[in-house]
């Protein structure tokens, strides 16, 4: 008999709301990829089918990622905050767990990008001494990402330490 | 006691002037600048045609101006800056036209770093740089410039050894061995130096209107290297190994002469430099491990050094050849080894270690020569893999690159493409094998280790109550083959320190080891038959 050690995934999910903002990020920054590849087959060639057929792949790819990766990223996405620490999991390829322990815990910020208020989110920093520590949980409604900012605030000023 | 270390330690705290001797010391250093000025007047004058005595005459005027002003600028600044020391706080007032008045408390006093260029040493002087050491470089420094070598040394000891408790770990931990002079060299600075020193040179030489000397200087090397490659190449080759062999000689002599490293209570002391003497401290308390590094080049001549991994140390200061974190120069690993155990304490034996069971049996005695050699655990087979595989992967795609280049484009030399792919292959093998073979990762009383590189090879001993954080991270290709590299993040050094290419459960056993209670809430133990 042998252990075999994992992690397992944090409790919470993003917020489901996450999945649209994502996607409206996503197509800002395909959609003119995808339609500058058009027109400039359309203006600059001389418009041979290979190329256009090359072209047409290569714009409904474009879409396809932007529709596809929001899900990806949603279904990979969690957090989780426990007395001792905040725990999240992210990455569609490379999957990256984070552990940020309360006691070390120096900043907690809120964010709320253009976008993200159009669709009632906000996002939570967390940030040890290190400076590779920073824990960013994306994607949370805001009223339950400006409890949890509160919450973890209250957590590490009642933690002792001078978290270094 | 008298003078200057009597009124330290008494109790009647006197505002206290800076040391007259640095209007001398000025005086002398702004020689160089009246010489320059000098020698510009001289081509000035003798272009617009004046008379040799006149010359002389603005000359020395000149002269005169320039060292006056310099040293009525330092005495007026001697005139204003007063420092005193009472019982609770360092205080210093200076500014010419706006005043200033720092102070800090004097427990808050972390280090007190002692400098002195040759002028300053001639006239036994020294400038005192005292720091809070929070954080490096947002002005908790307060610099006390002008101090007599005597004031300094004792100011350092009052406000650094006033806490002091005896301990029997003190004394000298490592001096200057000039044998270390051999591995100066050894760097990449020794063949590259020369040609950028020239390069400095050229910079230099035109403004002064030399530019046309120097200027055909470098076109008559040019005419001499393509008329006679096979003489030239090899003799400029051999010079600027010879020159760069040499600047790294000197460089080091100046930087670690009189190297001196010794443990003070809490503390961490290095001296060093043969013309400018520096003396720097380091409070225990903000060590967070050490690091033994080997470049490549070092590695085979089998030295090594010692840096810090400390929390609040700035970047390298102005004027200085060390980066700040370096506590040794090039040294035998052996004894590099052997410093670093002594610095991080991994000496100490580890009764009831709590290293995982799955460690190797060789581990009843983790600390030992933990950072020199052996103990460390091996990775997995599939690290070792990964990094074959990277290096041929390389290799193919150079490969297709210049199968693509030789068809398409029509040079007459193509075929001397494909030796991009085979040095890369070679290359790129040669890194794999002693890139899997640094691999390594032990779990010490009260260190974490890690050791892995392939150009430089760098074993940490991170503090394991230093330890800040986890990151986990496990890209598409390390899953297939089941590894992890597992980041400990901490407030110190470069903020995370990886073990890289672990095996998945070894990995995440080891991070959960390390420090108690963080990581296990999160992990999931799967009982499983082994196949």
């Amino acid at each position: 008999m042998r252990a075999t050690t994992t992690l397992r995934p944090p409790r919470h999910q993003a917020d489901p709301r996450a999945v649209a903002w994502w996607t409206v990020q996503w197509l800002i920054l395909m959609v003119p990829v995808a339609a500058a590849a058009v027109a400039a087959y359309w203006t600059l060639t001389e418009r041979p089918v290979w190329l256009g057929a090359v072209v047409v792949v290569f714009a409904v790819g474009c879409l396809a990622v932007a529709l596809v990766a929001p899900r990806a990223s949603y279904r990979v996405e969690r957090w989780e905050v426990t007395d001792q620490a905040v725990y999240t999991r992210k990455g569609i390829l490379t999957h990256t767990w984070q552990v940020a322990p309360m006691s070390r815990i120096q900043r907690v910020d809120t964010a709320r990008g253009p976008v993200q208020r159009l669709f009632g989110l906000a996002a939570v920093t967390v940030t040890t001494a290190s400076s590779a520590g920073a824990v960013k949980i994306e994607a949370l409604d805001h009223e339950v990402a400006a409890e949890l900012a509160e919450r973890l605030i209250a957590i590490t000023h009642a933690t002792p330490g001078d978290a270094t | 006691m008298n003078g200057p270390a009597a009124r330290l330690t008494q109790d009647v705290s006197v505002w206290m002037p800076l040391s007259r001797r640095r209007l001398w010391a000025d005086g002398v250093k702004s020689v160089p600048v009246a010489v320059g000025a000098v020698i510009a007047l001289v081509r000035v004058l003798t272009g617009l045609d004046w008379p040799a005595g006149a010359v002389v005459a603005a000359c020395a005027g000149a002269t005169v101006l320039v060292v006056a002003a310099v040293v009525g600028y330092t005495a007026a600044k001697l005139r204003t800056t007063r420092w005193r020391l009472t019982p609770e706080r360092l205080e210093l007032r200076s500014g010419i036209t706006v005043r200033q008045h720092r102070s800090i408390p004097r427990e808050r006093v972390r280090s007190v770093d002692l400098r002195a260029d040759p002028v300053l040493r001639v006239f036994r002087l020294a400038v005192a740089k005292v720091g809070t050491g929070e954080h490096a470089g947002d002005g908790t420094e307060l610099v006390l410039d002008g101090l007599t070598r005597h004031e300094a040394e004792t100011l350092r000891r009052t406000l650094l050894l006033q806490d002091a408790e005896p301990a029997g770990r003190d004394g000298t931990l490592a001096e200057l061995r000039w044998s270390w002079i051999r591995y100066a060299p050894l760097s990449v600075w020794t063949f590259t130096g020369t040609a950028l020193a020239l390069a400095g040179l050229y910079k230099v030489l035109s403004p002064l209107g030399l530019k046309g000397f120097a200027g055909r200087m470098v076109t008559d090397l040019w005419d001499w290297v393509t008329t006679q490659p096979l003489v030239a190449v090899p003799l400029l080759v051999v010079v600027n190994i010879v020159v760069g062999t040499l600047g790294a000689g000197l460089l080091f002599a100046e930087s670690w002469g009189r190297y001196r490293l010794e443990r003070e209570p809490g503390r961490l002391r290095l001296r060093r430099g043969l013309l400018t003497t520096r003396s720097l401290t380091l409070e225990e308390r903000r060590l967070r491990g050490v690091e033994v590094s080997e470049p490549l080049l070092l590695r085979l001549a089998g030295g090594a050094r010692v840096k810090t991994i400390a929390t609040g140390l700035g970047k390298a200061a102005e004027h200085e050849t060390e980066d700040v974190a370096a506590l040794t120069p090039p040294l035998p690993r052996a004894l590099a080894g052997r410093l670093a155990a002594d610095i991080a304490g991994t000496h100490s034996p580890a009764p009831g270690d709590s290293t995982p069971g799955d460690s190797a049996p060789g581990d009843s005695n983790p600390a030992g020569s933990m950072l020199g050699e052996s103990v460390l655990l091996t990775h997995p087979a599939a690290a070792r893999r990964r990094r074959f595989v990277r290096a041929v992967v390389t290799a193919a795609v150079l490969a297709a690159g210049a199968g693509t280049a030789t068809w398409l484009l029509p040079w007459p030399w193509r075929a001397w493409v494909w030796l991009a792919p085979a040095l890369a292959l070679v290359a790129g093998l040669r890194l794999a094998v002693s890139s899997a073979r640094s691999l390594g990762h032990a779990l010490g009383e009260r260190h974490l280790i890690s050791r892995s590189g392939a150009l430089v090879r760098r074993t940490i001993a991170l503090d394991r109550r230093g330890i800040s954080g986890w990151t986990v991270t496990e890209s598409y290709f390390q899953r297939r083959s089941g590894l992890l590299t597992v980041s400990a993040t901490t407030a110190a050094g470069k903020g995370h320190y990886d073990v890289v290419d672990v095996g998945h459960g070894e990995g995440l056993e080891l991070a959960a080891h390390a420090v108690p209670g963080l990581l296990e809430p999160f992990l999931v133990r799967q009982k499983q038959r082994a196949a």
